[in-house]
């Protein structure tokens, strides 16, 4: 189904006033402290719904709703379990109290008080790598839900000839890298004016939009399947298919409802979902620049605690959505245990939501998710650039500072650097289907198990030293770079056969791979490890060969 | 049919789902009330603390 002028009318409006009170903040800015973190003046409520936009991108909304379309109910698992570990944190003040605290604007800034200026160094290479490499898929992943929900194809669009060459070279574009682009433009103009101010303003619009279209698609996607036809089918499939490998267009079910079931996802994954989760919810730096632009700690708890449960519909209702394309897709006559041609487990879900629903939702739902992609996609480029700007270039210039117009400045280029940056490597070039999710899992466990375990040990250890951190930076990034060699090697049958006989314990024995919560606990694991025997072998090499004297100790 | 085990995640699933439409629905309410104050009071605040113009 094409759109009709009513969707574009909804799509339209929703663009101009959201780009309109992007702009119209920049006229509250008046230095870094209110680019980056709004001048520390944001309250609750805006804090929730800022959090709530960011962390919901259309991507998002991708990888929830595949993950519903491949494991039903249980794809909502990791939002239970961001749900749980926000909760904990909101109530405890487990590392936000003393972050916001110590009133830095960024983690790595944190770092120096710590361990000094090295690691605040290398901690904000390692945020910047993971964050933005991490960014690089966001574009495309978005187009692909648009120009299916859309009805769409990515076929037509411009082709440019290259002055290059023998003159045959073409620059080719569809309409979803023309989409995406004109988009990522339009959030370039109001993040570079407004930073952090046009993100909260236009990110409490974004939310707005996008609940109401969550909600609308959510109670339409259950009333056309219907619950116990959901229901059964989601039981009927999983009985057919369990023990099949799941492939991009076979319709294979894991157990729908019970994680530590039959058939189900597993108790070392769910582990590591948990520990992930904690991680995230404490260490990512687009959330945790909102407990820095909170007002004070007390503030940033209670942001925590009220925003938990939303994480829970994070994943859980387009995971609904995913889980219901399924049945769609399974209950069709000429199905046959496969997805229709051009269709597959991640674009199985826009096409259904096309297919089912009316004239007027559809356009809300676009505008839901172009509010879900700008909110992110801001977010993301204020964060980043902002680390870029304290972490990596500031300590460079020492004692040079340059003036409050000047800085500001510098954090504007970086927002746009990144803009261009994702725009030619994550939307022009383009990378496999499978590479994706790879990279993806990849760049946020580099970050994730460096930086928590350095946050954790910077804020709650005595005995934690610049050596540790240091080598828990290394071995963070290192584990999971080396299992994705490792799994590459296995699957071009490069690994010698008696090695692959003792690593079946931690296989996945249809995939011929290492299991992803293999990886991803022992990312967290090495990083730990770093950080303890670096810390423990360097006060140890200290006290043998540079015993401190008594006066010292004294 | 479906064992009682699997049944019972199933009624958590149902719980969760459900819960998750109407928490949305209530957040969009309270939040879009609430979170409008929060952005009149922080302009007036940043109007307040800064009157030097640095941009």
């Amino acid at each position: 189904m094409m759109l009709h002028p009513i969707d574009w009318t909804i799509i339209a409006v929703y663009l101009v006033g959201c780009v309109a009170a992007g702009v119209w903040m920049k006229r509250y800015v008046r230095g870094v402290e209110d680019f980056a973190v709004a001048g520390r003046a944001m309250n609750t409520n805006l804090g929730v719904a800022s959090l709530a936009a960011t962390e919901l991108g259309i991507v998002t909304v991708m990888y929830t709703a595949q993950f519903g379309f491949q494991n039903g109910f249980v794809g909502a698992m990791p939002g239970v379990l961001t749900a749980a570990a926000m909760l904990l944190v909101g109530m405890t003040g487990f590392v936000i109290t003393p972050l916001r605290d110590a009133s830095v604007i960024t983690i790595p800034e944190l770092f120096e008080k710590r361990f000094g200026k090295l690691v605040r160094w290398l901690a904000g290479l390692v945020v910047v790598l993971g964050g933005v490499l991490n960014m690089g898929v966001f574009l495309r992943l978005g187009g692909e839900f648009l120009t299916h929900v859309t009805g769409l194809g990515n076929t037509e669009g411009i082709h440019i000839a290259l002055p290059w060459g023998d003159g045959s070279a073409t620059l080719d574009a569809g309409y979803l890298e023309l989409t995406m682009t004109a988009l990522l433009a339009i959030v370039l103009v109001y993040t570079v004016l407004g930073g952090m101010l046009s993100v909260l303003v236009t990110d409490y619009l974004q939310f707005l939009v996008m609940g109401l279209g969550i909600v609308v698609t959510s109670i339409l996607v259950v009333t056309n399947t219907g619950w116990t036809e959901l229901v059964d089918r989601l039981w009927e499939a999983f009985r057919a298919t369990a023990g099949a490998a799941q492939g991009e267009r076979n319709l294979v079910m894991t157990n729908p409802f019970n994680p530590f079931g039959e058939g189900g996802i597993g108790v070392g994954w769910v582990v590591w979902q948990a520990i992930h989760a904690l991680a995230v919810v404490t260490t990512w730096q687009t959330t945790i620049s909102r407990v820095l632009a909170a007002k004070n700690a007390a503030t940033a708890r209670s942001m925590y605690r009220r925003a938990a449960f939303y994480w829970v519909g994070r994943w859980g209702l387009p995971g609904l959505w995913g889980a219901a394309a399924f049945v769609y897709f399974w209950t069709r006559p000429d199905a046959a245990g496969l997805l229709p041609m051009g269709l597959d487990s991640q674009t199985a879900m826009p096409a259904f939501l096309n297919a089912i629903l009316p004239v007027g939702v559809l356009g809300l739902l676009i505008a839901a998710m172009l509010a879900a992609e700008m909110s992110t996609d801001s977010g993301y480029l204020l964060t980043w650039a902002t680390v870029i700007y304290n972490d990596l270039i500031m300590p460079c210039l020492g004692r040079h500072q340059p003036s409050a117009r000047a800085r500001l400045l510098i954090v504007r280029s970086m927002v746009v650097l990144i803009g261009l940056f994702l725009v030619f490597y994550g939307l022009w070039y383009k990378l496999g289907k499978t590479a994706v999710w790879d990279y993806l899992a990849l760049t946020g466990d580099i970050y994730l198990a460096s930086i928590f375990a350095l946050l954790v040990g910077a804020l709650y250890w005595r005995g934690a030293n610049a050596v540790g951190a240091v080598a828990a930076i290394v071995l963070g990034a290192a584990g999971p770079i080396l299992f994705v060699v490792v799994n590459h090697l296995l699957q071009e049958k490069r690994v010698p056969v008696s090695l692959v006989a003792a690593m079946e314990p931690i296989m996945n024995a249809k995939k011929g791979v290492i299991l992803p919560e293999v990886i991803g606990l022992a990312a967290f694991i090495l990083a730990f490890a770093g950080m303890f025997l670096g810390s423990w072998a360097w006060r140890v090499l200290l006290e043998r060969f540079a015993p401190a004297s008594e006066e010292e100790k004294r | 049919m479906i064992p009682d085990i699997d049944a019972y995640w199933l009624w958590f699933w149902t719980a969760m789902i459900f819960a998750s439409i109407a928490w949305y629905a209530i957040l969009l309410v309270w939040v879009g009330w609430r979170g409008g104050r929060d952005v009149v009071e922080m302009t007036r605040a940043l109007l307040k603390n800064r009157p030097d113009d640095e941009t």
